[in-house]
């Protein structure tokens, strides 16, 4: 409104200049009753103007300007939200990774427990079958000796048998008669 | 086979206790191996003898007959026409051998089995029965049995005695050894 009127004034200072400007010969306004009306006219147009356009401009204003600061208290509140969400997640984030650490840390140690475990075991019992195959292939060694000396004995007593047989004759019967009749004392 | 046995001992004992009262046991022993020799020996005998179906008084008929021909005395023939009407025929190799046990008990002795590779001498014979004998302490009869299988030496056997002086013995000693190395 201030400022109206500062306009209102300027224009009313500028009317005997054009007063004097009309004097000269031909000016752009007249000093007479037509000055009055014009101003008339003009004062009711800022009236007017004043009331239609004016005040619903100020409104206007205002009333953007507060949707601007509530806009703007909102998105300051939204950001302080977002930042405290954001410390939020990052002492999450944070719990979770020493979490996760410890978790690892544990998994890591029970792991290398578990493998020193399974190679203790892996080796023991590796220990005791190269012990059971060596057991193992001993008894076959003795047994394939045995066997191979009873064949062999079999074979050298049958061959002596059949020598004998051949090789015996009356005498030789009389001889080995007498003498396990000669040892028929040891019987008792 | 173990009744078997057991009925064979019965008779033998009832025989035995007989020929005791007529101081004969070793003479009826004798004569019952006799008859039982005859009895394996001739396969009609021993048939008539065994055969279920023919007659206990023909049965006994034959056996009687049999011991007559050897010359056997009346308990003896009197025993086996018993045994053989009884259908116990079968059994006399049986009693005659748990005869012999009964008898051989009386009189102090006892029998060796001898297996022997060649016929023993008379002489070998003596000289073995007498270190049984000489062994055992009591009188021995030898029982000579040549078994060709046998390579050489003799194998003898009393009760559950073994005297082993064979070859075989000697080889089967030797296969032993050296298989065990």
């Amino acid at each position: 409104m201030i400022r109206v009127l500062a306009i209102a004034a300027l224009l009313v200072g500028m009317v005997p200049s054009a007063a004097r400007a009309a004097e000269g010969g031909g000016g752009l306004i007249n000093l007479d009753k037509s000055i009055a009306i014009q101003a008339i006219n003009f004062l009711l147009l800022l009236l007017i103007l004043g009331k239609l356009l004016y005040r619903p401009l100020l409104a206007k204003m205002e009333e953007r300007t507060q949707a601007i600061r509530k806009s703007l208290d909102e998105a300051q509140a939204a950001r302080a939200e977002a930042q405290r969400e954001r410390a939020e997640h990052a002492a999450k984030l944070e719990t979770a990774y020493a979490e996760a650490q410890a978790i690892r840390a544990t998994a890591l140690k029970e792991a290398a427990e578990e493998q020193r475990r399974l190679v203790e075991s892996a080796r023991a019992e590796a220990g005791r079958l190269v012990e059971s195959a060596r057991n193992e292939m001993a008894q076959e060694v003795t047994r394939a000796r045995q066997e191979l000396r009873r064949e062999v004995v079999d074979l050298a007593i049958t061959a002596a048998e059949r020598l004998i047989r051949k090789s015996l004759r009356e005498e030789d019967h009389r001889r080995i008669v007498q003498d396990a009749i000669g040892r028929v004392d040891k019987v008792n | 086979m173990r009744s078997h046995e057991r009925t064979a001992r019965r008779y033998a004992k009832a025989l035995y206790d007989v020929a005791r009262e007529a101081g004969a046991t070793d003479a009826v022993g004798q004569e019952m191996e006799q008859v039982a020799a005859v009895c394996a020996g001739d396969a009609g005998a021993h048939d008539v003898l065994t055969r279920p179906w023919i007659k206990p008084a023909d049965r006994r008929g034959v056996a009687v007959a049999i011991a007559q021909k050897i010359g056997a005395r009346k308990l003896v023939q009197d025993f086996v026409g018993l045994v053989a009407e009884r259908g116990r025929a079968d059994h006399l190799p049986e009693i005659v051998g748990a005869y012999r046990t009964l008898v051989d008990a009386e009189l102090g002795r006892t029998r060796a089995q001898v297996r022997t590779a060649v016929a023993l001498t008379d002489g070998e014979k003596r000289q073995l029965s007498g270190k049984l004998e000489h062994a055992l302490g009591k009188r021995v009869i030898l029982e000579e049995q040549v078994d060709a299988a046998l390579l050489g030496g003799f194998v003898a056997q009393v009760g559950s005695l073994i005297f082993d002086g064979s070859l075989d013995g000697q080889l089967a000693r030797m296969r032993q050894r050296l298989a065990r190395g």
